[in-house]
């Protein structure tokens, strides 16, 4: 079937079957391979991307949902070249080891700043909480989020 | 390949289902999604996603009730002030429910039509005597949450009928809301074990109503007059409470399984209800 | 090795006023010197953070074929038949290949080659393979597996290393000559278990722990092709591409020449990713795809169930002390469950058994280790490689003595810590950087061990609280038998950048930036300015795996010698063209050579014009320094033992136990950790936290769950690792001392904060409830049947 959505904001047609999973959608037809993959059953949220600003599961989406939505993966959450204030912070905190997790990571908490723009620490573990990450201990990542919040606010 | 339809209004959910009667439907995806990858689901001949169906996603309120649109997000509903006010033992329990995600994918109509014991909305809409509402874009059909549920994984839904709405009463002769839940982490956590209840305490510390439900300790939630009546009456205290436990354990029906043992969850239903030893009436 | 050599020739360039204005694409990050000791943020975050970097699961390319594995789902049994017909059939399918298609000899493994590419007589555990599909899409290649007809006969299996040890059992390997044990190895020193009888306390425990999984969010995976010259390239996600290699040119009989294997970042692997997974199947693959890309990519239950796992290990303690606390001899009985193939155990179990006396002084040991086959999925290594597991022992008979003699725990541990010159427990002597005891005081001065007491008195109704403290080590390197080497490679490029090529993966640990850190140092280079090749077996040379804590400090030391000899070169040939008769006044600054005296420059870039391609490459290796100790014990290892070189820890814990359910919470941590030098204080934490919290896991919920050796929670919903709810926040101290072998002093901290968080939490249980519980994990229904227990014994 044919799709039309909003790719990172890019107005975006594929013809793909309408029962194929998002997230291989996202990396096989569209190449975005910043959406992992890691358990295929929205246990480790590593595929999380943001549906008109809420994050998703992308292995539980299938490709029809992608209709007449705006999509935002890790590849379309910096603008115009700039690091993503969260990006930016990852990479100062130390939130960043292997790195398989991140994408997941950042865009849970994208939509976790966007709700609530000054979170304590146990309100980003709480947003963070469906994302798993197996090298960090999520300290550092959770130092980024609060520092990213810290910066918006002062800013 | 499937077909996959996405329903802006009931009608066009009807029409479809007309056509493939035994089309499967979902709305957050979070469980049929994975159980068609396990293989626990084989290949249906079409999919209808409930996900823009905005007729069915909305939370009204009347005088004495709140009905809430069966498509209505775990997240959507965690946020909501009309449920938070009216309903907080059904926050609590939403608060516990899977992670940020799979919230923001779910629905409270997915949860009671999967029916599995563990769903984690289902001990607090037992308390509240939720009636669900069954909708084949003839005729409409209302009946408990109790009557609905008839065992892990089955209900009364009947082919081309889908669940539209659950209604609840607004428990105003509760001044105390409680649940819990035990599972082997804070997030992403398959109840092991939970409890939900709803007191009214007298200014004196007296139990003056009851109702109680548990989650994972049985084929579907279990409540328990006799439990009930053991505390109505009662002056809230350790021993009131540590009664009640005793009969809460010989009355729920656990398994076994990955997760833990029977005998677990049958003390830890039976315990559970000491921590109402915290409970205060709102001031 | 020159002491710290490298400390004396570090200058600064912050004087230098002729440094050229910023440029446009370096103004938005603040040009710097990636020096050593300092917090530099990693060199792969970036690509990392914005989704550009391409792990080995991102690469997939035209006209992919995608490749997947039957499995025997049978933990043991003899093939009867394997039908192929009706899934080579099937339109779209390429090849369906079985064990009699393997070219080679079929047998993989590290140290013993006893693990078959694909099965062909017997199946060992459910997670052999059996049959090998390529074909055009994922779901024709799911289909085509459903079809193929597998008939095994069963044999009863062995699931549990007792049961492997009967006389009768039935044997995995019939060709093994001792039969179901890979090995049996005995540690002894002093007077061994005789002096146990002359003790004034002895006591006596066993201890359980199971199999856990690694759980790295990135599964098993490659990509391999065959180029029209016949070589076959393989993407693979992989922590010891070299060695990879080599296993597949034996398995499959294809020459050295014919392999080219390239290993990018890792999505995690912390041991598990130490040996064969997909290589093979995937070389193979290539060889029937006329060319075309093959991907093959383990599913989440595939990774349970065919992946490496950390050894189950049943442990029976018997300690010896003086009534003063003074340890006198342990015997110890350790049991391996190595699963069906040999892989690493026997060197797992040789590196638990050197450490199960723990970081003490303890005279006289005798220590006896079976690494056993069984029908279970293969055990293998992982974060703190057969140590985790004792250390839950070790740790636990002192809790256990502290309690017998009313001695507090923490002063019990530094009384008998080691110290450097001191013998450890496998008669070993201490020769290196030996920091137990800083470790236990920055943790005994800490206000979370100081006002423990007040914080406990805090618990709400039905809770209890407790502080437990472990103090562990954990070895460096391979060890005695294998030689410890890297290669390290450096490049002047013709843009004037640094270009490191590493041969030795980064799964995540963070070497990779230590290396930019060290290139930056010695050639005084900008960030920007160094580039760094990830392992590839054409480009980068053998330098070991990714394992061991040995990356940064091995490859780092050569790394060392091949930058310090490219300065030498950059400064000599700068001397040629600036007509300088000394090399005193020659200054390598970033982008440039200059002297100080004229100030006259030369770019790198004309630098570089000028030297010939290869005067801008400098090689060195490092070999790592081995026990100089003649151990009359241990012969059994042929590698693996003993070692020089020990990083340190103490760990302190508090935690609130819910009496109603069970659960433990983990409020504070606090880790005190000695690796030598810190090189960098970010990516130090970063190993220690991530430790930590892997630790935390397998202290509290994670355990692979078998029935006859078939996993039952062979996903990420039964198999429960921490969330970021679960883990508390963590206080790291360092507690850094000086190792003159290691790069810049530094030592490997990767594994051991593995090793503290179960002993910690189990002492910490113990002083909030009194119940002393030997079988991890520590789940919620452990701790409340204990409970119960308790209170039912009078």
């Amino acid at each position: 079937m044919t799709i039309h959505f909003l790719l990172n904001g890019k107005k975006t047609t594929l013809d793909v079957a309408p029962d194929r999973r998002a997230v291989d959608v996202l990396r096989e037809v569209c190449g975005l391979t910043g959406t992992k993959e890691g358990c295929g059953a929205g246990e480790c949220g590593a595929c999380t991307i943001l549906v008109d600003g809420e994050s998703r599961l992308s292995c539980l989406m299938l490709a029809a949902q992608l209709a007449g939505r705006e999509i935002t993966t890790i590849e379309g959450i910096s603008d115009e070249g700039h690091l993503h204030p969260l990006q930016d912070a990852f990479i100062q905190h130390g939130a960043v080891q292997c790195g398989f997790c991140t994408p997941g990571m950042i865009l849970s908490a994208s939509a976790l700043l966007n709700r609530n723009p000054n979170p304590s620490r146990a309100d980003i573990r709480m947003g963070l909480s469906g994302n798993l990450c197996r090298c960090t201990g999520y300290q550092k990542i959770v130092d980024a989020v609060a520092a990213t919040a810290r910066r918006e606010e002062e800013s | 390949m499937t077909q996959v339809y996405l329903p802006r209004t009931l009608a066009e959910l009807w029409s479809y289902l007309e056509g493939k009667p035994e089309a499967l439907v979902y709305a957050g995806g979070t469980d049929l999604l994975v159980k068609m990858r396990t293989g626990k689901v084989t290949a249906a001949p079409a999919l209808i996603c409930l996900e823009r169906l905005a007729e069915i996603r909305d939370v009204r309120e009347t005088a004495d009730a709140i009905r809430i649109g069966a498509a209505a997000t775990h997240a959507e509903l965690l946020r909501h002030p009309l449920i938070l006010t009216h309903l907080p033992v059904l926050t609590q329990a939403l608060h516990t429910l899977g992670s940020p995600l799979i919230r923001n994918m779910g629905t409270i109509g997915g949860n009671i039509c999967t029916a599995s014991p563990a769903g984690d909305t289902l001990p607090p809409l037992y308390i509240l005597r939720a009636e669900v509402e069954l909708c084949n874009g003839e005729t409409i059909r209302i009946m408990t949450i109790e009557e609905f549920i008839t065992g892990p994984g089955a209900t009364q839904l009947q082919k081309g009928e889908l669940l539209t709405g659950v209604l609840l009463k607004k428990p105003v002769e509760y001044n105390f809301h409680h649940f819990e839940k035990v599972g082997q982490r804070k997030s992403m956590a398959c109840a092991v074990a939970s409890m939900a209840a709803l007191l009214r305490l007298s200014p004196a510390g007296v139990i003056e109503a009851a109702r109680l439900s548990w989650g994972s300790v049985g084929p579907t939630v279990v409540t328990a007059a006799v439990v009930e009546d053991a505390l109505i009456g009662e002056k809230l205290s350790l021993e009131t409470l540590a009664a009640a436990a005793g009969k809460i354990k010989q009355i729920v029906a656990p398994i076994d399984d990955v997760r833990a043992t029977a005998e677990y969850r049958r003390s830890v239903s039976g315990n559970l209800l000491l921590r109402l030893l915290d409970a205060r009436p709102p001031s | 090795m020159p002491l710290c050599y490298v400390f004396l020739r570090m200058h600064s360039t912050e004087s230098d006023e002729s440094h050229p204005p910023d440029t446009e694409e370096t103004s938005r990050v603040n040009p710097y010197i990636p020096e050593i000791g300092k917090p530099v943020p990693r060199a792969d975050a970036g690509a990392k953070a914005t989704g550009a970097e391409k792990y080995a699961a991102d690469h997939y390319g035209e006209d992919l074929l995608w490749a997947g594995v039957r499995r025997a789902g049978v933990a043991h049994g003899r093939i009867r038949r394997v039908d192929t017909e009706a899934a080579a059939q099937l339109p779209g399918v390429i090849a369906v290949l079985t064990g009699r298609d393997v070219p080679g000899t079929n047998r993989q493994g590290i140290v013993h080659k006893d693990q078959p590419v694909l099965a062909v007589d017997k199946v060992r555990h459910c997670g052999d393979g059996v049959a090998l599909v390529v074909a055009e899409d994922r779901a024709t290649l799911q289909k085509a597996l459903s079809l193929i007809q597998v008939e095994i006969d069963p044999l009863p299996g062995v699931f549990t290393a007792d049961d492997a040890l009967r006389p009768d059992a039935p044997l995995v390997h019939e060709d093994h000559p001792q039969g179901n044990v890979l090995l049996k190895a005995t540690i002894q020193a002093g007077d061994g278990q005789a002096a146990l009888a002359g003790c004034d306390i002895l006591l006596e425990d066993t201890f359980h722990v199971p199999v856990q999984s690694h759980a790295f969010i990135e599964t098993e995976n490659g990509v391999a092709w065959q180029e029209e010259d016949g070589k076959v390239v393989l993407v693979v996600s992989t922590q010891a591409p070299f060695r990879d290699k080599w296993e597949i040119s034996h398995a499959l009989g294809l020459p050295l020449d014919r392999l080219h294997i390239i290993g990018p970042y890792l999505g995690g692997a912390f041991g598990g990713k130490d040996g064969a997974t997909v290589q093979c199947l995937l070389v193979l693959a290539a060889l029937h795809a006329s060319g075309r890309r093959v991907k093959m990519w383990w599913d989440r239950e595939e990774s349970f169930i065919a992946g490496y796992k950390r050894h189950a290990v049943r442990m029976d303690y018997r300690l010896g002390a003086r009534a003063d606390g003074t340890l006198q001899a342990l015997h110890c009985r350790l049991y391996y469950d190595t699963g069906a193939y040999a892989h690493l155990g026997g060197e797992v179990m040789a590196l638990g058994m050197e450490h199960a006396g723990g970081p003490y002084r303890i005279p006289h040991t005798l220590i006896e280790g079976w690494c056993v086959y069984t029908n279970n999925p293969i055990a293998g290594a992982m974060r703190g490689f057969g140590v985790a597991q004792v250390s839950f022992a070790f740790e636990g008979m002192m809790d256990l003595l502290a309690g017998k003699l009313g001695m507090d725990p923490l002063e019990l541990r530094r009384k008998n810590a080691l110290r450097r010159g001191d013998r450890n427990a496998a008669g070993v002597t201490m020769t290196q950087s030996t920091g137990i005891g800083d470790c236990l005081a920055a943790v005994q001065d800490h206000p979370l061990w100081q006002e423990r007491k007040a914080w406990k008195r805090g618990a709400g109704p039905f809770r209890k609280r407790g502080v437990g403290v472990a103090a562990v080590f954990n070895a460096m390197g391979y060890g005695r038998g294998l030689p410890d080497s890297a290669l390290a490679k450096v490049e002047l490029t013709t843009e004037g950048h640094i270009r490191v090529y590493s041969g030795v993966s980064d799964m995540g640990q963070g070497n990779a930036t230590a290396f930019v850190q060290i290139a930056g140092q010695i050639l005084c280079q900008e960030h920007t300015a160094i580039e760094l090749v990830q392992p590839d077996t054409e480009r980068t040379l053998p330098s070991g795996s990714a394992s061991a804590g040995r990356t940064t400090y091995t490859y780092g030391n050569a790394l060392i010698k091949a930058c310090e000899e490219l300065h030498r070169r950059l400064i000599g040939r700068t001397a040629l063209m600036l007509l300088s008769d000394t090399l005193d006044d020659l200054e390598l600054l970033p982008g440039r050579v200059k002297n100080l005296a004229s100030g006259r420059e030369i770019p790198l870039t004309v630098l570089a014009a000028m030297m010939a391609p290869e005067d801008r490459v400098c090689i060195s290796q490092f070999l790592m320094p081995v026990v100089r100790d003649k151990l009359d014990t241990g012969k059994e290892f042929v590698i693996g033992f003993p070692h020089l070189l020990f990083s340190y820890a103490a760990h302190l814990v508090c935690i609130e136990v819910d009496k109603l359910t069970g659960a433990i919470d983990v409020k504070a941590y606090l880790a005190a950790t000695e690796a030598g030098r810190v090189l960098n204080p970010q990516s130090f934490e970063q190993q220690v936290q991530g430790a930590i919290a892997q630790g935390i896991g397998y202290a509290l919920c994670e355990e692979v769950l078998m029935e006859k050796g078939r996993i039952v929670n062979p996903d990420f919903a039964t198999y429960i690792i921490p969330g970021a709810l679960d883990i508390p926040e963590m206080v790291s101290l360092a507690v850094e001392s000086c190792e003159p072998s290691g790069p810049y002093g530094m030592k490997g901290v990767g594994e051991v904060g593995m090793n503290g968080p179960l002993p910690a939490i189990a002492g910490a249980l113990a002083d909030a409830c009194g119940i002393h519980i030997t079988g991890s994990p520590l789940t919620a229904e452990r701790v409340l049947a204990a409970l119960q227990k308790q209170q039912e014994t009078p």
